[in-house]
């Protein structure tokens, strides 16, 4: 293989296959297509077994296209997480296929070309290969929110993520073009070599500051917010879950890129800045969630806050900060995924996803309703599953900070009061599935094997990063390793 | 050695979970291994002691800075004699429950109680340090409340396990602060390392709470009341909580921490105590009718002798008499249960009477034991009250006057209890008809009744003249009353001459009622208060009120979430604009 393209190797297996799954649809019968999904997963699962290759792990610490693209211990964390997401959200989508009507094949490819995207991000090193992926999943994830056409909700969720995603876009495109204005280069590494000076710079510091705003949407962080809650619940429960936990994600590798390792002089220069917006993203999100009984709407509040969580990582400003980013991240994705396919499983199609159509769960299918439970549970950060330890790493990255500075306080006793409140409504969730009165069906839940063995896989993957957590960890300081180096290479 | 020492222990427990899990419908199973593991235990004693020495083996269980707490045994001459004690007084009574619960429906349930009983009492013997103790002190208390409440279909029964559990935790209330008290002020809680410790001004204050443990279990006044309701349990557990072990447990921990009190103004509270429980028991004990209450106010009056003795500084004394009177206790106990069953489950004893040919066997021993009690010359229970009486003559005259008072009281009850029980005439179709007991039940009554004989020997000194007189004298003069009051008797005929004392007696000075009284109207009302402070402070003010704070702000903060797309694009600007004032403003 050419020594360039070699670098992106993953991401070509990936976009070829989304053409492949295309042109499939034209010679399959109709019948035969949702299989596509499972053919898909099978196929990605080999390009997740593929990023251990030695070949091409070896690959690590080095540039290529010029430096705009880099691999190292982060990207291959990020890659893998966004391939074990997609090759999840791809099952869901099968089972979801019926409620489409029609463009199933599509609706596959463009996941998987929402997946390369976030591949890209993942290894972004320069301002316009940063933008450019951004768009790719952006523009991606415009089609898949409004995909079920025949629904006004999904539509509408649609034309509102297009509207404000533009908007954010343009802020992120406008910071860029300040920051190239007075940088004079699009390439992380010059910014870093000359951050110094540039911090000086009102106009950089306009230009970053705008670039965070766009990032900030992605995240769904305050104030930027305000999209999550009616995109959620619109759009097709997969591609939730999808925007959910890898455009989260990919928001947060180009954030930890950016701000722990590019620019950390500006970090520490805007801690404040950085402490508000978490303080406030983590009241906001779970004060609304409170009175909140639409699940989708519940899991996107809920989200919110869990950004604010994760934003606590980046204002550690270390290594231990992002290393529980990453974990976070991790449990956080099999978390969603489970509650947000049983959600679905339980819901029939027509009916809004109510805490109410939980009652009688247990009796429905106790799997379910013990592995929704377990979700509930973990968000809520209750040892010793995998929210709780993610949030204690949190906690303990930032409180490791919080020695001669009270504002770290603030930002502690926050975060401790919205895990409390949150408790309160994860609880809810709970009390439907055991202890409600009204049971409107009693038929038992019907689930396709495929499903099945997601939902085991992520009900052991949260128990494991809860129980056994020492291995993760490790993982997560591997990768989060990189930046921390980089940045003190550069002193 | 270790290993031995660690059976003793864990037979009783691996018997009692045996049971549980295994063999609880077979009756033979379960009986077989209740028996086998206690005797084991007594066996390996028997090695144990065989080989003499003594031996310390602990295992680490706690480690904090600052605490160190271990599983830990330690074999010394003390926990020898009271090992053999429980060991042995155990055996006994096991293998004479076989006979005695041989119709009970829940036969299996009882062995593994009594196993678990025997374990945790064991725990105690062999505990190393205060933790251990008290966490096996607890076992007893629980086990006990099994044992108790056996027949928990009656109500009775199931009232008289609460109430022993109750009083017991109030004691173990203030045992648990002593143990927290030794620790902050010595920085140990193992015996051996306290035992070197220097002692400081606190220790008399730890020593008296520690003293509230043993108030508890050994039944002292005020904590008393519990022992004579906990007769509602099955005879055998009478014999075995309230003879042997758990009664002792008190006894023994006092002794075992002899070190720490000697010396401290709790020894003046302790010896008063006990002198005190010790009148008041054997008051009360006079104008009984239940042949089981009779035995357990003498038990209380005995066990205030025992502590009475830790007080006046000669635990030897203690450990004696508590030794003799496991035995003879015991003995009589059995000796009870046997008329008991004999005569289909009636206990008052003036429905009894002319057992002596009807019973020979039963009559026997319980003479014997009865002999032993009062203290009669040459019975092991003279050898061991002598003990006492000794170390009260020579620390306070009072107490040894209010001591030889109690012995003669003693010598009337018993005296009362034996010619009402045993002579005259039957006084009941089923006194009539009262038929000698298997040998199950027995051959145990026989065997115990050679230590209470012969108990005595292993540890006899020359008594003191003056207290040899006048032990004889209030043994002589007890009898004579006794027998001439009560010889030929139908009823008891002294009410009627001292109608007002008797009623006193018999009402056990109202000390039931007058706790009743104290709950009736404090606790209750405390509880009350409690009540209202939790409903309308806790649940209503802070956990209502936070719970709508904050249900209000998600509310409000909802409307800014209109659905409409303009509103959110403004929100956009909006925000971004404060982003840029508040970094760059």
């Amino acid at each position: 293989m050419d020594g360039q393209l070699q670098f992106i190797q993953l991401e070509m297996m990936v976009a070829t296959l989304g053409l492949l799954i295309l042109l499939a649809d034209l010679f399959l019968p109709s019948t035969a297509r949702r299989s596509l999904g499972w053919v898909a997963a099978g196929a990605l699962g080999l390009v997740f077994l593929l990023s251990f290759r030695g070949g091409y792990v070896a690959l690590a610490d080095a540039e290529a296209f010029g430096g705009i693209y880099r691999l190292d211990a982060l990207a291959f964390f990020f890659k893998r997480f966004f391939l074990l997401a997609a090759i999840f959200v791809l099952v869901f989508a099968v089972d979801f296929a019926a409620r489409l009507r029609g463009g199933v094949s599509e609706y596959l490819a463009f996941i998987l070309f929402a997946l390369t995207g976030m591949m890209f991000a993942s290894s972004a090193n320069d301002f316009s290969l940063l933008f450019v992926s951004i768009e790719l999943i952006t523009v991606t994830f415009y089609i898949l929110v409004s995909f079920q056409r025949h629904r006004l909700h999904s539509l509408e969720a649609g034309v509102k993520y297009l509207i404000l995603g533009a908007v954010s876009s343009a802020f992120l495109v406008y910071g860029i073009a300040l920051v190239f204005g007075e940088a004079g280069s699009l390439k992380f590494e010059v910014i870093r070599g000359a951050h110094g000076e540039l911090l000086e710079s009102n106009v950089f510091l306009f230009g970053m500051l705008f670039v965070f705003a766009g990032l900030a949407f992605k995240i769904s962080a305050f104030p930027f917010q305000v999209w999550a809650p009616d995109v959620y619940q619109g759009a097709p429960t997969p591609t939730t879950t999808f925007l959910a936990v890898g455009s989260k994600a990919a928001g947060f590798v180009l954030l930890i890129r950016l701000f722990a390792s590019v620019v950390p002089e500006l970090t520490a220069q805007w801690t404040g800045l950085l402490m508000t917006v978490a303080v406030l993203t983590i009241l906001y999100g779970n004060l609304c969630a409170v009175p909140q009984h639409n699940l989708k709407r519940l899991l996107a509040y809920s989200g919110i806050a869990n950004a604010g969580y994760l934003l606590m990582g980046i204002v550690a400003q270390s290594g231990d900060g992002t290393a529980a980013i990453l974990y976070y991240l991790a449990g956080y994705l099999f978390t969603l995924v489970s509650a947000f396919m049983i959600i679905n499983l339980v819901t029939r199609e027509g009916e809004g996803e109510d805490i109410a159509c939980l009652a009688g769960l247990n009796k429905r299918s106790p799997f379910l309703a013990f592995a929704l439970a377990l979700c509930a549970v973990s968000l809520a950060g209750i040892p010793p599953l995998a929210g709780f330890f993610g949030k204690f790493l949190l906690v303990k990255s930032v409180a490791a900070k919080a020695f001669g500075d009270a504002g770290y306080f603030a930002l502690l006793a926050v975060a401790v009061f919205g895990v409390v409140v949150s408790i309160y409504y994860y609880f809810g969730i709970i009390r439907a599935i055991y202890w409600s009165k009204h049971t409107s069906v009693d038929s038992p839940v019907s689930v396709a094997w495929p499903t099945r063995i997601a939902l085991g896989l992520c009900v052991a993957a949260i128990l494991y990063l809860g129980l056994l957590p020492d291995k993760p960890i490790n993982w997560a300081n591997a990768a989060a390793k990189v930046e921390e180096k980089m940045s003190v290479d550069k002193k | 050695m270790n290993t031995v020492a660690w059976l003793i222990l864990l037979l009783p427990l691996f018997s009692a979970v045996a049971i549980g899990l295994g063999s609880f419908r077979s009756r033979v199973a379960s009986a077989v291994l209740s028996v086998g593991a206690v005797f084991g235990s007594f066996l390996l004693t028997m090695l144990l002691i065989a080989d003499g020495g003594e031996l310390r083996s602990s295992v680490g269980w706690l480690a904090f800075e600052g605490l160190q707490v271990d599983i830990g045994l330690q074999i010394d001459a003390l926990s020898k004699l009271m090992l053999c004690v429980v060991t042995g007084v155990g055996s006994l009574i096991h293998i004479f429950s076989l006979g005695y619960m041989k119709e009970d429906r829940d036969f299996s349930r009882y062995f593994a109680f009594l196993s678990l009983f025997i374990f945790s009492m064991l725990g105690i013997v062999l505990a190393d340090n205060f933790v251990m103790m008290f966490i096996f002190w607890e076992l007893v208390g629980v086990s006990s409340y099994l044992l108790i409440g056996f027949w928990f279909e009656k109500p009775s029964a199931a009232d008289a396990a609460k109430k022993a559990f109750l009083t017991n935790r109030v004691g173990d209330f203030g045992f648990l602060l002593g143990i927290l008290m030794v620790w902050a002020a010595l920085g140990s809680v193992g015996f051996a390392e306290l035992r070197n410790a220097e002692t400081t001004a606190v220790c008399g204050l730890a020593g008296f709470l520690i003293f509230c443990g043993a108030m508890g279990k050994s039944a002292q006044a005020p904590l008393h009341v519990w022992l004579p309701d906990a007769m509602e349990g099955p005879t055998p557990v009478s014999a075995l909580i309230h003879a042997a072990t758990m009664v002792a447990a008190g006894v023994y921990m006092l002794c075992r921490v002899f070190f720490l009190i000697d010396g401290t103004w709790a020894m003046e509270a302790i010896a008063w105590i006990g002198g005190l429980t010790s009148l008041l028991a054997a008051l009360m004990a006079v104008q009984q009718d239940d042949i089981k209450r009779i035995l357990a106010y003498s038990t209380l009056s005995q066990l205030g002798y025992m502590v009475m003795a830790v007080g006046l500084g000669s635990p030897d004394a203690a450990m004696f008499h508590l030794t003799t009177h496991a035995s003879f206790k015991a003995l009589l106990f059995l000796g009870a249960g046997s008329v008991i069953v004999a005569l289909h489950h009636e206990q008052d004893i003036w429905k009894m009477g002319g057992l002596r040919e009807r019973m020979p066997k039963t009559y026997w021993t319980f003479l014997i034991g009865t002999m032993a009690l009062c203290g009669v010359p040459l019975f092991s229970g003279f050898f061991s009250k002598e003990a006492i009486l000794d170390a009260a003559l020579e620390n306070n005259l009072l107490l040894f006057l209010v001591a030889v008072f109690v012995a003669l009281l003693t010598t009337f009850y018993m005296t009362r209890l034996f010619i009402v029980a045993f002579m005259g005439k039957p006084r009941s179709s089923h006194a009539e008809q009262a038929k000698e007991s298997p040998a199950v039940m027995t051959v145990p009554l026989l065997v115990l009744a050679v230590p209470s004989v012969i108990a005595g020997y292993f540890n006899a000194h020359a008594p003191n003249p003056l207290v040899l007189a006048a032990s004889l004298v209030v043994l002589v003069f007890g009898m004579l009353v006794g027998n001439s009051v009560y010889s030929g008797a139908d009823t008891d005929p002294l009410p009627a001459r001292f109608s007002r004392l008797a009623k006193a007696l018999r009402d056990r000075f109202w000390f039931d009622e007058i706790y009743k009284w104290l709950i009736d109207h404090v606790q209750e009302n405390l509880a009350k208060l409690a009540d209202a402070f939790d409903r309308w402070v806790i649940a209503g003010l802070l956990v209502r009120g936070a719970h709508g704070t904050t249900e209000l702000a998600g509310r409000v903060l909802r409307l800014a979430q209109t659905g409409n797309l303009q509103t959110y694009a403004f929100w956009f600007a909006a925000g971004m604009a404060a982003l840029l004032i508040f970094t760059l403003g």
